[in-house]
């Protein structure tokens, strides 16, 4: 509580005060010092508030405030407050509120940034994801379509390439995907599944020209028809069709993946993939995008992904 | 039965292409093996085995119907099997005690005239029956008995005319309603028919907790539990004005700390 008055460099008041009376004194210095604290907060409150503050509520406030004061003996004070107040808002107001906007801005910035940082990784992990599986095998079958017919060994090598070069690194150029880029990342995998599964998967994209340059999240699509393939399509001995479609209903993007599979299993981990599409969704669309899994009629699986309708900005 | 002089196979794999491949280069590396059989799944391969008794079966372990460890489990004993794959993503270490042979697709020919070498050694013995071996594959792929219990990850339901599958994450609680049992998530209600009864079986006891005879609820969207005026427990859940009363039997659930 007391600070020791002997102590050199404590305060001014050890130094020039009386040794023996100055415990009371500095209380009283503390005091002030107190007040005065006080009032500076008083007082920046009073200027954010000024900064703030319409001009509107501004006048309305020294006007009520004149006329309270038209009631005192000495309302000078108050006269001058309220040009003083009038003043530091025109000066320095602006420039407080601005201050105050950008710590705001910042803080946002920095949350969202983190948001962004996070998605991203999220993204790049996911689309590292080509399955070694399918690699290897679609390798593997150009390997056995050079010696037997090396024209449509040609063929699938360049649907490779082209999905590889879609499926990899994406993200990185800024521009934003379109539904166009998709269906053609998805075009290239069907190419090469429909080589190697022959008759047991027919494939049908039916997305309208005028669709192809809307915005569409990366590799969603992918994943659907891929796990159509992979949990709908291959797990059925006689094999069957999928189909993608492309739709506005209600002034929303609605796409589709639709097959005849086996149907969707309600355990088990065939939904990872789906999880990270809703996952996904959710990041960049909060509750504007959804994806809607359901069985139709006929059997097999459906899957729609619902997001906003938006037109990519022409790129140069 | 005596052994046939020539030596015989089965080549099974889902993709044409890759049984003319094996074939192929089985052709060149053992021009005396005689590939009786092809077969596209699982069933077709036990099948063909079963009525050709091949001495060899040589069979892609992802295939559809039933897989290619399934298969070998049904032929154990009665044939040589080879495994193929794309790649190993089945610890390929569990070949290597040698009772079974594998090869990599695409499949190179110095290394399926190894196979081929090993397979003549092996014709002078039975097939063994690589019990241990299967089982421990089986677990690996997680295609076996020894699977790890699954819950449901998405519920099948009625959403007016349609048939939605919900992911339970997205599920609030379900609640027993005459006939059905009513899912509700955030944005809608949807019905099952399954009783909560059955329900709660197939669900994962971390995931969602039975605190009624006629409710579930998901443990996260819990979001408060206070008392109504008959001193019940009432869970608050996110997202839904509902408040559904807790059972006497269930009130352990949401002792005090």
């Amino acid at each position: 509580m007391n600070s020791d008055p002997r102590n050199p460099g404590t305060n001014a008041a050890a130094e020039s005060g009386n040794r023996g009376r100055d415990s009371p004194r500095s209380e009283f210095r503390r005091t002030l010092h107190e007040i005065g604290d006080e009032i500076a907060v008083l007082w920046w409150g009073f200027f954010d508030w000024l900064a703030v503050v319409s001009w509107k509520k501004l006048l309305l406030v020294s006007f009520l405030t004149l006329v309270l004061a038209s009631l005192l003996k000495h309302p000078e004070p108050f006269f001058l407050l309220i040009v003083a107040s009038f003043i530091i808002k025109a000066i320095a107001g602006g420039k407080r509120k601005a201050d105050l906007t950008a710590t705001e801005a910042t803080k946002r910035a920095e949350t969202e940034q983190l948001e962004r940082t996070v998605l991203e990784a999220r993204m790049e992990a996911l689309q590292a994801q080509i399955e070694p599986h399918f690699l290897f095998n679609t390798l593997a079958s150009i390997d056995q379509l050079i010696q037997t017919d090396p024209p449509r060994a040609s063929k699938m090598q360049q649907s490779l390439i082209r999905y590889l070069r879609s499926a990899m690194p994406q993200m990185r150029e800024g521009s934003r995907p379109t539904l166009g880029q998709q269906v053609n990342l998805c075009s290239a995998y069907l190419e090469i599944m429909a080589v190697r599964m022959e008759e047991r998967m027919q494939s049908v994209v039916n997305v309208p020209e005028g669709l192809k340059s809307a915005v569409f999240p990366s590799m969603m699509l992918q994943t659907l028809v891929e796990n159509a393939i992979k949990h709908g399509l291959e797990p059925k001995t006689e094999g069957g069709r999928l189909e993608i479609g492309a739709e506005i209903v209600d002034g929303q993007l609605a796409v589709h993946v639709l097959d005849t599979g086996v149907g969707f299993m309600p355990k088990g981990d065939g939904g990872v993939g789906l999880a990270n599409v809703r996952e996904r969704l959710k990041a960049l669309y909060k509750d504007r995008a959804e994806l809607i899994i359901s069985v139709p009629p006929t059997g097999g699986t459906c899957a729609i992904i619902t997001v906003p309708y938006e037109i990519a900005p022409a790129t140069a | 039965m005596p052994p046939s002089p020539a030596p015989s196979a089965v080549v099974a794999d889902d993709e044409r292409l890759m049984r003319d491949q094996i074939i192929g280069r089985l052709k060149e590396a053992w021009p005396e093996l005689l590939i009786v059989g092809e077969a596209s799944n699982g069933r077709e391969a036990v099948a063909l085995a079963q009525s050709l008794e091949p001495d060899i079966v040589f069979l892609d372990i992802s295939m559809p119907g039933m897989d290619g460890i399934e298969a070998a489990r049904a032929l154990s004993g009665s044939a040589h099997i080879v495994f193929i794959t794309a790649h190993d993503e089945y610890a390929i270490s569990a070949f290597e005690h040698g009772a079974v042979d594998y090869l990599l697709k695409p499949a190179e020919p110095e290394r399926v005239a190894l196979a081929c070498q090993r397979l003549r050694e092996r014709l002078k013995q039975k097939p063994d029956p690589m019990n241990d071996l299967l089982s421990q594959l089986s677990q690996r792929i997680g295609a076996g008995e020894l699977k790890p219990r699954e819950y449901l990850r998405w519920v099948q339901a009625s959403v007016g005319a349609n048939i939605r599958m919900i992911p339970t994450s997205d599920i609030l609680f379900f609640r027993a309603e005459d006939k059905y049992t009513r899912v509700q998530t955030q944005r809608f209600e949807a019905l099952i028919r399954k009783p909560i009864k059955e329900l709660i079986d197939e669900l994962d006891p971390k995931e969602f907790w039975q605190i009624h005879r006629a409710t579930v609820v998901r443990v996260d969207a819990v979001e408060q539990v206070s008392r109504n005026l008959r001193g019940h427990q009432v869970v608050h859940v996110k997202g839904s004005e509902e408040r559904l009363e807790v059972s006497r039997t269930f009130n352990h659930l949401f002792k005090q700390m």
